[in-house]
């Protein structure tokens, strides 16, 4: 096989390493990264025919039960 | 990501940049409905420098002179983390060749094609790709 070369080796465990940072987030974190995530995947989605909807932040507010 | 795109645009046009295509989880994104993750991962083809190394610095140099500011191996651009691939073996080089032009909004780019894409992640072969 053939040997990395090391940019590339860098790139790849930088990559892994973020990763477990982003899986270390808080919660609440984690979901705005998921809105962010809808935004951005919307556009090629609709593009493809698909229906979308994209949570607004304000959608998640905590429901508060009377 | 509109945004994002458009200085990748205008990368590829004042040289810094031979050519760049949208892959990973976003580009599988363009047909079908991937895990995503909070990157956008850009294979590139880099202009030959003298030496012939491979190093991403004159890229990375051209971004933070543009006020875009490195995070670990990504540059935060527009708000969107972007992880920039060197195309480092023939499979890339080919991939990047034969990747669609497709628009995004309204901004043109280019995108792997699904066979490349499916073809990287083997070759990467990572855990969450199998």
């Amino acid at each position: 096989m053939d040997e990395l070369d090391p940019e590339i080796a860098r790139l790849i465990t930088a990559k892994e390493q973020r990763r477990h940072k982003l899986a270390a987030l808080p919660f609440a974190e984690k979901v705005r990264l998921v809105v962010k995530l809808q935004q951005m995947a919307a556009p090629v989605l609709r593009a493809r025919g698909r229906s979308v909807a994209v949570w607004t932040l304000d959608d998640l507010k905590p429901v508060v039960r009377k | 990501m509109e945004k994002t795109l458009q200085v990748l645009n205008e990368l590829v046009r004042d040289g810094t940049l031979s050519r760049y295509a949208i892959g990973g989880a976003m580009g599988a994104t363009f047909y079908a409905e991937p895990v995503l993750t909070f990157d956008l991962d850009i294979f590139v083809i880099l202009p030959q420098t003298v030496s012939g190394l491979l190093t991403l610095e004159p890229l990375y140099e051209t971004l933070r002179a543009r006020g875009y500011t490195e995070e670990g191996e990504c540059v935060n651009i527009e708000g969107i983390p972007v992880q920039f691939l060197p195309a480092h073996n023939d499979l890339l080089v080919e991939a990047l060749t034969e990747a669609r032009e497709v628009f995004y909004e309204q901004t043109p780019t280019r995108v792997l094609r699904a066979e490349h894409l499916v073809a990287v992640a083997l070759q990467t072969g990572r855990d969450k790709d199998r």
